[in-house]
Formats: structure tokens, C-alpha cells, sequence
């Protein structure tokens, strides 16, 4: 068994791994995109990087949002509320 | 008769210092031993044992100075493991030269090595040759009755040592069973107070120990330190044998379990001996003649002990199970302690040495029914053999992984929802960009690389540095990379308040001082998260945490937050700064200077960074931002720059909010009263008017 490890552990630069964080969700935002004004402060604030820039508005990657409604919370005309998945 | 309760091993534990009196306590958090101080905390902020709490700034210190305690004649109380035990060796092996009777507790946990959180022996058993009593408990009443039989023990006169009470991380100090809680009267009958001696160190004594000795007393006196090692264990037998009358609890130096006739002998320590005991009734109810030994006082070793268990039942094979690795021996150390037993007997029993459990890995009952097989099957014609098979396990593979490539930054971290850090780290990254290292101390950051192995979410490559070294593992790579003509690379510290402001001051205050060009960022939560908010240096005043919690004595942490900025100003290093994950756009401003000082060569740039911790402070995981600004905003954390010694403040409210905007979001203040509150408002309106007035000067 200790054959199939490498004897360095090695951690690669190039590319990084991550398991899907989705089944944390309790709460899912949801981003009204006739409210939005493309001030872009949830993509700013999204402590962990989900939502992105897209022409019709912000896009928020649910693989991996933990559901912390700090973009709604942050959101100055509240176009994103937080719906109960769970 | 006590009451029985549900308690876990670190509960137990607390439990045995309250019943014990203690009287000085010494607490410094580490992962699993932090439930120990917390709980012992609790009783303190209650009034319900009446000590001396000391919050020091490392295990350094924290073994330090409950050694102290005991040579200035109090009963003290310690606990730490793994990096901490490592941490405070140089106390740990100084302790047993003063003769002053203290106990520490162990939450056994990897000696990193690779790091991991959970069970093995490889801290504790660096300190098995260097004098103190060692016990390794089983369960969790064991943990509560260890406590007070060592302190029995250890201050006897015959005695007079350190004792260590080892309990598996995880798999006992984080495991409940139910556990009787004798009644103090009957402790106090059984363990009298703190006795002071002739060489408590104290004025009003004949004198004391100062542990220096010429190099010819140095032989001598180990000699004799073995003997009162060896002396310890006809106490220890007394002081077992007086406790099972006591309280019906039997413990002794060895445990036997169905020993009569066995041709195979297990010799186990911990935690794992419960599910090796359920084999050896699988494997008796089968008809295998198997039993075990269970080595509870490790130090002094119960050579006599184990070996009339073998030369009475006839034992054919021994079996000897290990949660430590004797690197260059190919055998665990208790592997080898129980061979130099075996040395002097007449047949030559063959031994099996198993590794098994590192890290915290399992072992189970199946595991040692393989083991029990193994020995019924090991033929050894010509007597004398020794093996050492390593019990493995495949580790469970992580699913559905999502790819990112040539990034710095890919989310999916494991830190919470919500977080503070995970949002300035993020930053920060996007920032500092490809061309970096990143050195981090262990703080909740580090913590989730740990749990992303084996990736990463941050696309340069990171260093684990040991707590109070996290400046000079930056110096060393600020040094390697300018001798390989790498002056692009940037080092980045990237340490929590525990770091900064407490176990690694002195190593960031040698950094800044002798000028080395290091990014250090400090992401500051008000308290040690990654263990469970204790507090740390910068813990604001009257907060609560769980190392200064709220009770009729204690109302959370007394002093005011240590103010680095000071500090580093102090040091005239050419850039500092504090930052808001609120406030991007200026904490971006002020990551780029940093690095143009750090790129230059100017010297050490500062930048210290308010993260606010929904877990930690008990605010709602959405508000991580707006408590960020209020802090801000109320004057609680000023943004402000010391540029080539130019102090400004970068955001200037022109009137601050009124603090309880800001307390009021946060439950680790839902104690204070609008009294209190109001008190720290005075001291936050005078710090800012004095910051008003440096507005534009220069400091250095």
C-alpha cells in the first residue's frame, strides 16, 4: 500500500482541487437582475470568491457558495434575497 | 459517593484539577488539549475553584510558569500537546531538576513532522527519558482519577517530580463516557493541600534548587534520579492501592486483562486498549488463549511487572502495540522497552512490534483481531525473533473535485461560511499575485490548506512555519531566494493575532528590527479561532472568550488589546498599516506599498488587517462586512498608514458612530451593560483624538 504513495507529498502550483462546498447551504441567495444595478459589491464581498462578473449581471457559482448571505446582506438595493433550500 | 455524570476526557480532566485544589493554572490554547483551560476557565469565572489564572503568550512560557508556580510552593496545573509540547520541551526538561511536583496534562496529538490534529504518541514520547512520571490513561474516569492521584504522587517526599497525565487526543479528550465526580470532602481526605518543602523557592526556606551542577555531579545525579524514578513506583503502588479504597476504582502501574493462561500477550497503551480488550473476548470466546497488558505508568517502566505476567502464564508470543515510531530503530519505543524486558528471560519469547494509529488513525477491534492472528501464526523455531508490522489503512478518497487551473485563488476552502479571513485572504491573493510565498504560522488559514490536501485553494506555494518562528522561516526564504537571484519572489507572512501579537512577536520583532524585506500580514480576529476563541493579545477589552469567559468573578477579558502598531512603529519600519476587509480599494492601496517597500528592499512592511469572525465574535455569518465597517466606523479600528514614518489616517470619518453600532451586532459583548459599553467608547474617542492630532506628522 505505502508503494502507490509518493515519497514527497507534493502539493501541485499549477493547478488546485476543491470539493464542492454546496451542501453547506442552508440558505441560497438568489440575485433579482431587474434590481441589480451592477455595482459589482457582492463580487467584491463574497468571502469566498463566487459570484462573477457577466453582462447581464452578477453569476454566482452554487458549487460553491456557502450560502453566508454576505451579498445580500451587502447588496445597496436588495436585489438578492436569501431562499430557504433546506 | 460523587455523582455520575456524562463527561468527556478533557472535561475529566478539569474536573480532577477542581477536585485537586489547584491553585495556579497556566493555560495556553492547542488543539485537543484547549477544552482542558477552557473548562477550568469556566470554574474560575464562576468562583467555583478559586485560582490563579495565567494566559501566556506560548507553551513556552505556559509550562514555564507552572513549574514556577510549583517551585514557589502552589499546586499548579498545565496542559498542552503536540507543536506546544514541542514548543515547551526546553522547560519540559528543566522541570525534573528542581524537584517541584506539578502535573501537566497531555492531549496526545501528532508531534508534527507532518502535522495532524488527532492521537499519537510521537510529543510525549520525546520526553520519556527525561524524568518525569509518565501515565497513559485509558478512558475518561481514568482522566479525572489520574489528576488526582498524581498530584499524591508527584508531591510525595519520596517523590518530588513532574508528573504527565497523557489522555489520546480526540479519541479521549473528546469522547464522553459516563464518569462519578467523587465529592470534595472525600478528595480533600485523600489528597491533603500542597505541602511547602525545604527547597520551595521562598525566603522564608532553607534554600533552594538552582539546576546547574558541575560535570562531575552530573553521573551521580542521574544515577539517583533513576533511583527516586524507580523509588516512584512503590508510591505509586501505595497511592493506587489507598485511592481503590477510597473510591473502588482499581489503577496500578499495569493493568491485566485475562492474562490466566494466555500463550499470546498484546502490550498496549491508550485509548486503543478498549477495543483491544473486545478482541481478546472475540478471540477467548474462540478458543485463542490471548491477553493483554495495558501499560498505564509508561514512566518509571513497569519492567518487573510485565515481565512476572510473561514467565507466570508461560506467554509463547508477545505482542506489542505502538502509537509512536522509533525512527533508525525499525521498532516504536515501547516496542523496545519491552524487548530490553525480555532480555533476561530464560525462553526467548518471539515479539511482534505493531505500528498502528498514527495521526490519529483508527485502530479497531478488526484491526487487532489481524494482529491476534498474526501472533498465533508467527513461528520463530529458533526463538528470539523480532517483527514489526505497520497496521494501514487506504485514506478515503475526496469526490467530485472541481479543476482550477494556473490561478492563485480557487474557492472551496473549508473555513466557515462567512469568514473574515477567507475574504481578506482572497484579496490579498489577487494582490500579491503568482510571483509569492506565503508563510504561515497555524491560524484557521493554514488550517484549511491542511484540509484541502491533497491540493491547495491558493495557487502559490505556502510553508507551515512552527508558531513563534513564522519571521525567521520568512527571513530564510527572503534569504535563499536572494542567493538564487529570485528578486521578483515576495515572501508573505500571513499570520493570525496569536501569532503577531503573542507566541511570534519576537521572532516579527527581529524580522522588522534587522530590516527584512518581508510582506508580514497580520489578519487580526480578536482571539485564537482556530482552536475556539480564546483569547489573544488583541482580544478587545470585556470581550468574551472561552478562556475569559463571563461569570460572577470573571466578566471576559480584563486589559485592553496590545497595540502592535505601537510596536511597530517602535521598530521604524518603513511601512505600516492597519486595513478593513470593508474598505477594499484602501487595503489594496496599502498591499501595494507594502510590496514596493518589500521589492526595494526597504525592509519589513506591516500591514494588519481586521477580520472579523462570525464563529468567534457570535454575529450572524452575513454581517462579516458590515461589522468590519462598523468597527471602522465607530472608531474601534482606525485605518491609518505609517509611510517612511508619515502616520495618516486613510479614512477619516468626520464623526465617529456611537460604539454600540458596533458592539451591539456581536454576542461576545452581550454582557456589557451601556455602562461598560460607554467606558470603551471613552478610551476609543481619546485614542482617536490622539490619532486626529498625528494626522500628517511624522513619527520617525
Amino acid at each position: 500500500m505505502s508503494d502507490e504513495l509518493p515519497e514527497i507529498p507534493l502539493i501541485r502550483v499549477d493547478t488546485l482541487r476543491s470539493e464542492p462546498t454546496a451542501s453547506w447551504r442552508v440558505l441560497k441567495p438568489v440575485i433579482d437582475l431587474e434590481k441589480c444595478r451592477k455595482c459589482w459589491l457582492c463580487v467584491d464581498f463574497c468571502p469566498d470568491g463566487v459570484i462573477s462578473k457577466s453582462e447581464e449581471g452578477p453569476v454566482i457559482d452554487y458549487r460553491f457558495c456557502k450560502g453566508c448571505g454576505v451579498c445580500a446582506n451587502e447588496c445597496p438595493v436588495k436585489a438578492i434575497s436569501m431562499v430557504r433550500e433546506v | 459517593m460523587g455523582k455520575l455524570t456524562l463527561l468527556s476526557g478533557n472535561k475529566a480532566v478539569a474536573y480532577g484539577v477542581k477536585l485537586s485544589r489547584v491553585q495556579v493554572v497556566s493555560a495556553y490554547p492547542i488543539t485537543p488539549q484547549t477544552p482542558i483551560v477552557e473548562y477550568i476557565a469556566e470554574f474560575v469565572a464562576k468562583g467555583e475553584l478559586k485560582a490563579e489564572y495565567v494566559h501566556p503568550e506560548g507553551e513556552h512560557s505556559a509550562i514555564g510558569a507552572a513549574l514556577a508556580a510549583a517551585l514557589g510552593g502552589a499546586r499548579s496545573f498545565t496542559a498542552t500537546c503536540s507543536q506546544g509540547f514541542g514548543y515547551g520541551f526546553e522547560v519540559i526538561a528543566q522541570a525534573p531538576a528542581y524537584r517541584a511536583p506539578f502535573v501537566m496534562a497531555v492531549a496526545n496529538r501528532t508531534l508534527g513532522w507532518y502535522w495532524a490534529l488527532a492521537s499519537d504518541y510521537s510529543d510525549t514520547m520525546t520526553a520519556r527519558d527525561l524524568g518525569w512520571i509518565q501515565y497513559y490513561v485509558e478512558g475518561c474516569q481514568e482522566c479525572l482519577d489520574a489528576v488526582i492521584q498524581l498530584y499524591r504522587i508527584a508531591e510525595d517526599e519520596r517523590v518530588l517530580l513532574p508528573a504527565m497525565m497523557c489522555l489520546d487526543g480526540f479519541h479521549i479528550s473528546h469522547s464522553s463516557e459516563p464518569v462519578n465526580i467523587p465529592d470534595q470532602a472525600e478528595v480533600d481526605e485523600f489528597l491533603p493541600p500542597r505541602k511547602v518543602y525545604d527547597h520551595t523557592t521562598d525566603p522564608d526556606s532553607k534554600g533552594y534548587v538552582f539546576p546547574v551542577l558541575p560535570a562531575p555531579l552530573h553521573t551521580p545525579y542521574r544515577r539517583m534520579f533513576e533511583e527516586i524514578l524507580h523509588r516512584a513506583k512503590d508510591v505509586i503502588k501505595e497511592v493506587t492501592k489507598e485511592f481503590e479504597e477510597r473510591f473502588g476504582r482499581k489503577y496500578g502501574l499495569i493493568e491485566e486483562y485475562r492474562v490466566e493462561g494466555a500463550d499470546h500477550l498484546l502490550i498496549t497503551m491508550g485509548s486503543m486498549s478498549t477495543a483491544a480488550k473486545r478482541a481478546v473476548d472475540k478471540a477467548r470466546s474462540d478458543g485463542i488463549k490471548v491477553g493483554l497488558i495495558r501499560v498505564a505508568f509508561y514512566r518509571p517502566f513497569p519492567v518487573e511487572e510485565i515481565r512476572k505476567v510473561i514467565e507466570r502464564e508461560g506467554v509463547a508470543s508477545v505482542g506489542v502495540v505502538d502509537r509512536a515510531v522509533a525512527h533508525g530503530t525499525r521498532m516504536g519505543p515501547l516496542g523496545l522497552d519491552v524487548l530490553s524486558v525480555l532480555y533476561n528471560l530464560n525462553g526467548k519469547v518471539p515479539v511482534t512490534n505493531f505500528i498502528a494509529g498514527m495521526g490519529g488513525d483508527d485502530v479497531s477491534v478488526n484491526d487487532f483481531m489481524g494482529m491476534i492472528d498474526r501472533l498465533t501464526k508467527s513461528s520463530c523455531p529458533s526463538g528470539g525473533c523480532v517483527r514489526t508490522v505497520y497496521i494501514e489503512h487506504k485514506p478515503p478518497k475526496k469526490a467530485g473535485l472541481v479543476e482550477f487551473k494556473n490561478t492563485v485563488y480557487a474557492p472551496g476552502c473549508q473555513l466557515c461560511a462567512g469568514c473574515g479571513a477567507t475574504l481578506v485572504t482572497r484579496h490579498v491573493l489577487r494582490v500579491i499575485g503568482k510571483r509569492s510565498v506565503l508563510v504561515f504560522p497555524p491560524n484557521c488559514v493554514s488550517a484549511s490548506i491542511a484540509m484541502h490536501f491533497p491540493s491547495n485553494w491558493m495557487g502559490v506555494p505556502c510553508v507551515l512555519a512552527n508558531y513563534a518562528a513564522t519571521g525567521a522561516y520568512s527571513r530564510g526564504l527572503v534569504r535563499a531566494y536572494r542567493v538564487r537571484g529570485k528578486k521578483d519572489v515576495k515572501v508573505v507572512a500571513f499570520a493570525g493575532d496569536g501569532c503577531a501579537a503573542d507566541i511570534g512577536l519576537q521572532s516579527l520583532s527581529s524580522a522588522a528590527e534587522c530590516g527584512e524585506p518581508v510582506l508580514w500580514i497580520t489578519y487580526d480576529n480578536e482571539a485564537y479561532m482556530n482552536t475556539g476563541i480564546q483569547r489573544s493579545g488583541t482580544t478587545p477589552a470585556k470581550a468574551w472568550t472561552t478562556t475569559t469567559p463571563v461569570g460572577t468573578v470573571w466578566r471576559g477579558k480584563r486589559e485592553f488589546p496590545k497595540d502592535l502598531i505601537s510596536i511597530m512603529i517602535a521598530h521604524r519600519v518603513p511601512y505600516i498599516a492597519t486595513a478593513s476587509p470593508a474598505f477594499l480599494k484602501d487595503m489594496e492601496v496599502k498591499l501595494r506599498k507594502a510590496m514596493e517597500v518589500v521589492e526595494r528592499g526597504e525592509g519589513l512592511a506591516y500591514v494588519h488587517i481586521h477580520s472579523p469572525c462570525p464563529t468567534g465574535w457570535r454575529f450572524p455569518e452575513s454581517k462579516t462586512v458590515e461589522v468590519a465597517r462598523k468597527a471602522v466606523l465607530t472608531g474601534a479600528w482606525p485605518l491609518l498608514e505609517v509611510d517612511h514614518g508619515v502616520f495618516r489616517l486613510t479614512v477619516k470619518p468626520s464623526k465617529l458612530l456611537p460604539l454600540k453600532e458596533y458592539v451591539r451586532l456581536q454576542g461576545r459583548f452581550a454582557h456589557l451593560s451601556d455602562g461598560d459599553v460607554g467606558e470603551i467608547q471613552q478610551v476609543i474617542e481619546a485614542n482617536w483624538r490622539r490619532l486626529l492630532e498625528l494626522h500628517g506628522k511624522k513619527l520617525f
